[in-house]
């Protein structure tokens, strides 16, 4: 429809109030947070301009450059274990065996529930007094070796990962499974008449045909996993030394427990860049990736 | 992002689909290790919950002896004592007040910009889309710090409607982008004789879009109850008077307060999460529909 003179009146009212909101709560704090990665902050009285001084610092910081460490490690394993995880078991779901509703039912239960009862069940889980990995390994003789993986600097990014694919691996096996149903049947008619079956039926039709869908899962899990923090949070509180500091955590840390509310800017700047460009860049070498 | 679209959203054409009948497996012994493989990730993914359920009947001297057996003797007590030393309920209030909030702005706000974006051509259309969809890109901790100062220049630490009206605001862009595609797939001949009757752009939105828009209305409020139901970091800076907290926040007050009774605090634990799980049992198809359509996750 065209706008007119007799309705520009109502449409500017079903624009303006929500956009209004939206940019006041969700743009403009983006910005805002670039504006104050230009200030110092140490005291709330005295705010002043102090150019990239606070670039400076943090680029020069050990700890920031840990956080950007731990982010990677645990943006890089979380999705390969994701979309791995989804992708073969959206697939067994997807053959549509008998009960398949009651297994899908089942992996999708823990993504609906508080990040923060994740949080606790998994802290459990891996506590040397009650957790399950003790006996385990007292069970297979291995006993002497056992740590506690929470408390222990190597371990501990692992268990968090861990808990972490434990409770969202149902939305990719989800998406996966969608996708796969969307994959017309006289292609999948054709191949199997062409002999393919099994392994190569995966191999030759569903991964080249669900290209877009891995894709898309793929990169909404690279942004999902870098913006983890609440089981972070939970489980560890970024400890021990550090070692789970992810960049939302050292973001937190930095802002609202030092205080430091340049320095804390200058990450969440670093965050929203590092999402923008991860989208970016893989939707280029997706993109590339399918052509060929 | 559209691509899992290639349905037309909204349309129950996703029920009781079989994949090709050739996929059959003919073949006892693959059929048998597909369902090894589903049961096992079974039990991965409910062994914890089941812990979880069992340590919340337990005495707390049962569980120290007995940590993953069947409790000695059900006692259902830590339930009482959970419920009543906790403020859970008051957190569940605060909660579902939230997340009511987030939702009507969401749907207030939302409905009007995608109708119009996705029913008029004027110049600049595409602009102010690609606008309102950014934002799904934000992480929200690249907003929080000044989030945090406007709300304390405004005054509204622990106010729960000002952390709806956040929720809300976060949840347009996405909601946007799912309305847009839902509103734009109507017939457009609809419109045409409404307006041909002589019908206000007003009656147009009300009388046949919005009614027409119920399921996409519902997908997006439901995306936002997952969103908002469970979220931590905004409530956890927002809010700081007990009698204030959402679930998450309250939770997790809770659980540093009783560190040590684990029976009593995976009886608060269970208490917190049957709202999400009532909700998953009565919402699922709209929930995986909604994810689906929305294809991201907090």
């Amino acid at each position: 429809m065209k706008v007119s003179k007799k309705n520009i009146a109502t449409i500017l009212l079903f624009l303006v109030p929500g956009l209004l909101i939206y940019t006041y709560f969700v743009v403009y704090p983006v910005i805002e947070s670039g504006v104050l990665s230009t200030y110092s902050w140490t005291h709330v009285a005295d705010k002043k301009f102090v150019g990239l001084d606070n670039y400076r610092a943090t680029f020069a910081s050990s700890l920031f450059w840990k956080s950007v460490k731990n982010s990677m490690i645990f943006m890089v394993s979380a999705t390969t274990l994701q979309v791995v995880i989804g992708f073969f078991l959206g697939y067994l779901v997807y053959l549509q065996v008998r009960g398949y509703r009651t297994f899908k039912v089942f992996f999708f239960m823990p993504t609906i529930l508080p990040s923060v009862a994740v949080g606790f069940i998994w802290s459990r889980i891996f506590s040397p007094s009650m957790g399950i990995m003790k006996p385990l390994m007292t069970a297979v003789g291995l006993g002497e070796y056992y740590v506690s993986p929470l408390a222990d600097p190597k371990l501990a990014i692992a268990a968090i990962i861990l808990a972490q694919v434990w409770s969202s691996c149902g939305v990719q096996i989800i998406l996966f499974n969608s996708g796969f149903m969307n994959i017309s049947e006289e292609v999948i008619e054709s191949a199997t008449i062409d002999g393919a079956k099994g392994w190569s039926m995966i191999r030759d039709m569903i991964i080249p045909m669900s290209m877009e869908t891995i894709k898309m899962v793929i990169i909404l899990q690279l942004v999902g996993s870098l913006r983890a923090f609440d089981l972070v949070y939970m489980m560890t509180t970024g400890g021990p030394n550090h070692a789970t500091e992810v960049l939302p955590m050292h973001l937190f840390v930095t802002a609202f427990k030092n205080f430091n509310f340049g320095s804390g800017s200058v990450i969440a700047v670093v965050i929203f860049v590092l999402s923008m460009a991860i989208t970016m860049l893989m939707r280029k070498m997706l993109a590339r990736e399918s052509l060929n | 992002m559209t691509q899992l679209f290639k349905r037309k959203p909204g349309k129950n054409t996703d029920e009781e689909i079989k994949p090709s009948s050739h996929l059959a497996i003919g073949n006892k012994k693959t059929l048998v290790a597909i369902y090894i493989i589903l049961g096992l990730f079974s039990l991965v993914v409910l062994v914890p919950l089941v812990w979880l359920l069992l340590t919340s009947l337990k005495s707390a001297q049962d569980l120290a002896h007995n940590t993953w057996g069947l409790p000695q003797k059900y006692i259902f007590s830590n339930y009482i004592d959970a419920w009543s030393r906790s403020r859970i309920s008051t957190y569940m209030l605060n909660s579902v007040y939230s997340t009511v909030i987030a939702i009507g702005v969401t749907i207030v706000t939302v409905c009007p910009i995608s109708f119009v974006l996705a029913r008029f051509n004027f110049k600049g259309n595409r602009l102010v889309y690609y606008f309102a969809i950014a934002g799904m890109m934000i992480p929200i901790h690249s907003a929080i710090i000044p989030i945090y100062m406007m709300v304390g220049d405004m005054k509204a630490y622990n106010s729960l409607s000002v952390l709806g009206l956040i929720y809300g605001a976060f949840r347009i862009p996405i909601s946007i982008f799912i309305m847009e595609s839902f509103i734009r797939v109507l017939p457009k001949e609809l419109d045409e004789c409404a307006f041909i009757d002589g019908c206000s752009t007003w009656k147009l939105f009300f009388k046949i879009t919005m009614p027409l828009s119920k399921d996409g209305i519902v997908t997006i409020s439901v995306l936002a109850v997952l969103g908002c139901w469970n979220e931590l970091l905004v409530a956890m800076l927002l809010l700081n008077k007990t009698n204030k907290k959402t679930l998450p926040s309250g939770l997790m007050g809770f659980l540093a307060e009783y560190t040590s009774e684990y029976t009593k605090l995976a009886a608060g634990v269970m208490i917190a999460i049957i709202p999400a799980i009532i909700f998953y049992a009565f919402a699922s198809n709209k929930i995986e529909k909604g994810m689906i359509a929305g294809a991201i996750k907090g």
